[in-house]
């Protein structure tokens, strides 16, 4: 394959994606200023017990951050303040936006990171499994708990996973333990109830995927090549089926962490109280604190765009059959 | 009379609409003059009838063998029928349920926290003549079949009106979303060049922001109320319709019938409508069925982080509640999941089987 086309490729990406990004910020700042409320009146919301006189402070709000010149001005400068790092500040934890992210994204890191190789593991092997066993009454029960875990409701399955092991049972905490040091038994314990929770829908998902992958797969001819060559029958799917079933898996994993996570993760965070992205915008809605509410969807605007870039380089590399020139 | 008709693309359209407009003139009346003798939401619902049985009912009578065909290939889906029974009980209980059950806002706080009919549990209450908290057994009554939640309110009423409102949010946003994605796609793919390419950047930026969140930070800048969800909802969730019809239509529009049409001289309005919409129609009420479910599960979560309307009951709202008292009442919080549990798997059951019964590819 040519470097060239590739490298082309790429840069090409980038621009489009740095294109996107513009949109995404524009179509925020519309969000934000079509809404019944200005900026300013959530301000207002959270200083009004603190002073006297309303419409002063609106008019002391408006001046400050700008609010009173014309709209394409906001516009420019918003853009600019972005760019150059400054998120606003965070006045219900008065702290600058950028700094809360810095010290809570760890959390959904790893919530999201584990609960990932959680549901991509156990979902490829059961579905290839359950493929290589079509027809079979362990074919049918993978399917039938594949509906199902795909259509529990994740922040449901999380509330009833604390009513039985925690409640009920005592085995693990209801609340997340912050205090934990992060990188320690004790901490993967506490995490252990969110991943399944994050983690299930996902896996039911990939299980369904990697098995009708590896069906297609397992009638084509070089499978049959493989058998008649004589080879074992762990090598004919553990190398020749499943290098082939993996790439389509892997692009709806890529889209997963984006989209389905956030949404996951989000709730999930705020069921077992884990300090991270998600219940930082949670905590940030109820307080009207919209610097951080910004922020927060940018950032998962960002991380859809930065995967699906992933995906399709990571892409090239997987299936050396396709070529971008 | 011919040349209008012309216009509307065919009687039906024409017939379709006029209604609509005198739904919409009937509504203004009632909003401006008469002062509220229905409340916007009949309105709606009018209108969704309307759409139901012009283009869902009607089509379906005309052309009673694809109808037959389509049920055939769909029947033999055993899960998928279970599902649309259930759907369709659902949908019996969101009509007729309200009339049937209690006040699901009436708050009873003496009968508060009782279990579901044929369990027990143990409950503190406050003794008056003692001044001590006395705990005893509890027995659930048939006053109260699934019991009562923390403020004393009939769960069986919360959880029928709560079937209400998901089928409400479901249905209703979908629709719009479809609606959406139906007339962007076609219209990109039949104009093509500039227009189709600024359609579909923009459908990218909205792809880009991760539904629920997008979701979550619209209904914050503009409050929670149900009718603003359902918009936001419909107004976020076209993206996939769009791209889909935009794929199929640009590949029907090289095909023979159509290029057939064309050269007899049919005008670009006949073949959008008489042509490219039919045939794209399969694909989107397979889209529509599958989506159904995530728009459910998209209202209850809102509801359930506290951002759902607050003067409507709904199962993420009971939720919300359950989880609260857990350690006390466990069915607060097991029986509105197990019914958005049993609603989104009998839809992805349908769906499934509606999937493989309009796809014509598949061998079922």
């Amino acid at each position: 394959m040519k470097r060239g086309g590739l490298q082309n490729y790429i840069i090409r990406r980038l621009f489009y994606a740095f294109l996107i990004a513009f949109g995404v910020v524009t179509v925020t700042f519309i969000l934000l200023r079509v809404g019944p409320s200005s900026p300013a009146d959530k301000y207002l919301a959270n200083i009004s017990s603190r002073t006297q006189d309303p419409a002063k402070v609106i008019e002391a709000v408006e001046a400050r951050y700008g609010l009173d010149r014309p709209l394409y001005q906001q516009y420019f400068n918003y853009l600019v303040s972005l760019a150059r790092g400054d998120w606003g500040w965070s006045f219900s934890t008065s702290l600058p936006v950028i700094e809360l992210i810095k010290r809570h994204w760890i959390y959904s890191f790893q919530l999201i990171l584990l609960s990932m190789l959680f549901a991509s593991s156990l979902g490829i092997l059961i579905g290839i499994y359950s493929a290589v066993k079509q027809y079979t009454k362990t074919d049918y029960a993978a399917t039938f708990f594949s509906f199902i875990g795909i259509s529990i409701p994740n922040f449901w399955l999380g509330i009833m996973l604390i009513l039985v092991f925690s409640v009920q049972l005592g085995w693990f905490k209801t609340y997340y333990d912050t205090g934990l040091p992060l990188f320690s038994l004790a901490n993967l314990k506490a995490l252990i109830l969110p991943v399944i929770t994050l983690g299930t829908g996902m896996m039911a998902g990939y299980t369904r995927y990697s098995r009708s992958a590896t069906l297609d797969n397992l009638r084509k001819d070089f499978v049959k090549t493989a058998r008649a060559k004589g080879l074992p029958e762990y090598i004919v799917i553990g190398k020749h089926v499943f290098r082939n079933a993996i790439l389509p898996i892997i692009t709806i994993i890529m889209f997963d962490l984006a989209g389905v996570v956030f949404g996951g993760a989000y709730l999930t965070e705020i069921i077992f109280g884990i300090p991270g992205l998600g219940r930082i915008s949670f905590n940030a809605i109820f307080a009207n604190d919209y610097p951080v509410v910004i922020t927060i969807t940018l950032i998962g605007a960002m991380v859809v765009l930065l995967t699906n870039l992933a995906t399709d380089i990571v892409y090239t590399w997987l299936d050396p059959r396709i070529r971008y020139d | 009379m011919r040349r209008i008709t012309e216009v509307f693309g065919g009687r039906r359209n024409l017939l379709f609409s006029g209604l609509l407009l005198a739904l919409l003139f009937i509504l203004l009346l009632d909003l401006f003059f008469v002062h509220h003798i229905f409340s916007p939401f009949v309105y709606f619902y009018l209108c969704f009838a309307l759409v139901i049985v012009f283009y869902g009912i009607y089509p379906l009578y005309v052309s009673r063998r694809l109808t037959r065909y389509y049920w055939d290939r769909t029947k033999r889906h055993h899960l998928a029928v279970i599902g649309l029974v259930f759907i369709i009980f659902l949908v019996a209980v969101a009509i007729f349920g309200p009339f049937l059950t209690q006040d699901p806002t009436k708050v009873d706080f003496p009968n508060k926290n009782l279990p579901p009919v044929g369990f027990s549990a143990e409950q503190s209450t406050y003794d008056r003549t003692t001044g001590q908290f006395i705990t005893r057994e509890t027995p659930g009554t048939w006053l109260h079949p699934l019991g009562t939640d923390d403020k004393g309110r009939d769960m069986l009423a919360m959880l029928v009106s709560g079937t209400r409102i998901s089928l409400q949010v479901g249905l209703m946003a979908t629709l719009i979303a479809i609606f959406i994605g139906l007339i962007l796609g076609v219209v990109s793919a039949y104009l093509g060049g500039w227009a189709d390419n600024a359609l579909m950047r923009f459908t990218d930026i909205m792809m880009t922001f991760p539904f629920f969140l997008l979701l979550v930070f619209i209904v914050f800048i503009f409050g929670p109320s149900l009718w603003f969800i359902i918009l936001a909802i419909g107004l976020t969730g076209w993206t996939g319709t769009a791209r889909l019809v935009r794929s199929e239509s640009l590949s029907l529009r090289t095909r023979d019938f159509i290029m057939a049409s064309k050269s007899l001289g049919a005008s670009d309005r006949r073949i959008v409508f008489h042509h490219l919409i039919p045939n794209v129609l399969s694909s989107v009420i397979v889209i529509a069925t599958l989506s159904i479910p995530g728009v459910i599960l998209a209202e209850a979560a809102l509801s359930f982080i506290g951002l759902g309307d607050p003067t409507v009951t709904s199962w993420g709202l009971v939720l919300q509640a359950g989880q609260r008292s857990l350690e006390t009442a466990w069915w607060i919080a097991v029986e509105p999941g197990i019914m958005l549990f049993l609603t989104v798997l009998a839809f992805n059951f349908l769906g499934d089987g509606v999937r493989d019964a309009f796809d014509p590819r598949s061998q079922v």
